[in-house]
């Protein structure tokens, strides 16, 4: 009994702060839109719409921020409510979507140049930068679906449960679209020993 | 899952628990395994590397990029949002701005008309405007009327009948009288 009544307490406490954090939609955007940006931009592929999408997803949280439980990170929360979008505007565009936005993808090779200058050598630079651009080409040959759960596994750190709940798929379906994606890519990134 | 036999006939992970390992769902025994074994360590961390470095990559590029967009759109979209009364206040601006629009609108025309001189002398123009444009519409009308009787005098002073023109009279289509009598008879 006092074990349940200290773990509602941690969620309590849990979700005042990030209740508050919330209500700080400056804050809140300073914290989370360059991750959220990420999973946006490389789920669909468009630069311009994904800064649209994260923009709806700042305003749709902060609209509905009553509605957050703490029941799961702040961070989960917000690439629940982007997927959600997401999924709206494939919707919206159906075949076009992924296709067209293709053309106005993202270069990796300019993401690249933004990695921070640390003690690395400029050939592992360039090795993360090759490695970078494998993994972005075999994830542009992936299913929607495959993309999406592996990016929120591996991009976003999500629990495979809480890939489960964000994208209301059985647990078991998302163990196998991992499995595909992860095997797909390894195969592309030639890591398939 | 059990673990695999490799070319030098000693027991490694095969690549499903290498995946299961990235994807952090290893069985007990494949994790005790790659606890102890620097091969298969080695494995996992090759395959890790393009997802880390895709990671790292795209998260520089993303905070960048985030360091470049504006705040002020949140804050000005989210505005209306911070009151209690929610969606409701913009409607309420919008019928004060107009009120007050109103108030300071309806002042300014009456001001702009008591200057552009006084009001009695303008009525009367206004009055006998309508007068003015009946009596000239009468007058047009006349002179219209005068000009198609000319038209009809000139007219019939230059038709030809067709007789003259060694023509049979046309009769009517809708005259009582038959066009053939010998078929009516």
């Amino acid at each position: 009994m006092q074990l349940a009544l200290d773990a509602t307490m941690t969620n309590v406490q849990g979700a005042v702060r990030t209740g508050s954090e919330l209500d700080d939609i400056d804050a809140l955007v300073r914290t989370y839109r360059p991750r959220l940006l990420r999973f946006v931009t490389f789920s669909i592929g468009d630069q311009d719409l994904a800064e649209s999408i994260t923009q709806d997803c700042f305003l749709k949280a902060y609209n509905g921020r009553g509605n957050f439980r703490g029941d799961c990170s702040v961070s989960t929360w917000l690439t629940s409510i982007a997927l959600n979008l997401i999924r709206d505007q494939q919707r919206l565009q159906k075949f076009r979507f992924w296709r067209q936005a293709r053309a106005t993808a993202i270069d990796i090779t300019d993401a690249a140049s933004f990695l921070p200058s640390n003690e690395s050598s400029p050939e592992a630079k360039i090795l993360v930068r090759e490695k970078a651009q494998q993994v972005q080409a075999a994830l542009e040959n992936l299913s929607t679906n495959q993309r999406t759960v592996f990016m929120m596994r591996f991009l976003e750190d999500m629990e495979l449960s809480e890939i489960a709940a964000a994208t209301k798929m059985p647990l078991n379906t998302v163990k196998t679209h991992l499995h595909r994606a992860l095997k797909s890519v390894r195969a592309q990134v030639g890591t398939n020993l | 899952m059990s673990l695999t036999t490799n070319s030098r006939n000693s027991l490694h992970l095969s690549n499903d628990q290498i995946d299961d390992a990235l994807l952090g769902d290893m069985a007990p025994e494949a994790d005790r395994h790659l606890a102890a074994c620097e091969l298969c360590a080695a494995r996992l961390a090759e395959a890790r590397m393009p997802i880390d470095s895709f990671r790292t990559v795209t998260l520089a590029w993303s905070e960048r990029r985030s360091a470049t967009l504006p705040l002020q759109e949140f804050k000005m979209s989210a505005g209306p949002l911070r009151s209690a009364a929610g969606k409701r206040q913009p409607i309420w601006a919008s019928a004060v701005a107009v009120l007050l629009a109103l108030a300071v609108a309806v002042p300014v025309l009456r001001h702009e008309t008591r200057l552009n001189g006084d009001e009695s002398s303008q009525v009367p123009v206004a009055v006998s405007t309508p007068v003015a444009d009946q009596s000239a519409s009468d007058d047009q009308i006349s002179r219209d009327n005068q000009m198609l009787s000319a038209i009809d005098r000139d007219l019939a002073a230059s038709t030809e009948s067709p007789a003259a023109l060694g023509l049979k009279p046309v009769r009517s289509h809708i005259s009582n009288q038959p066009a053939n009598p010998s078929i009516q008879d």
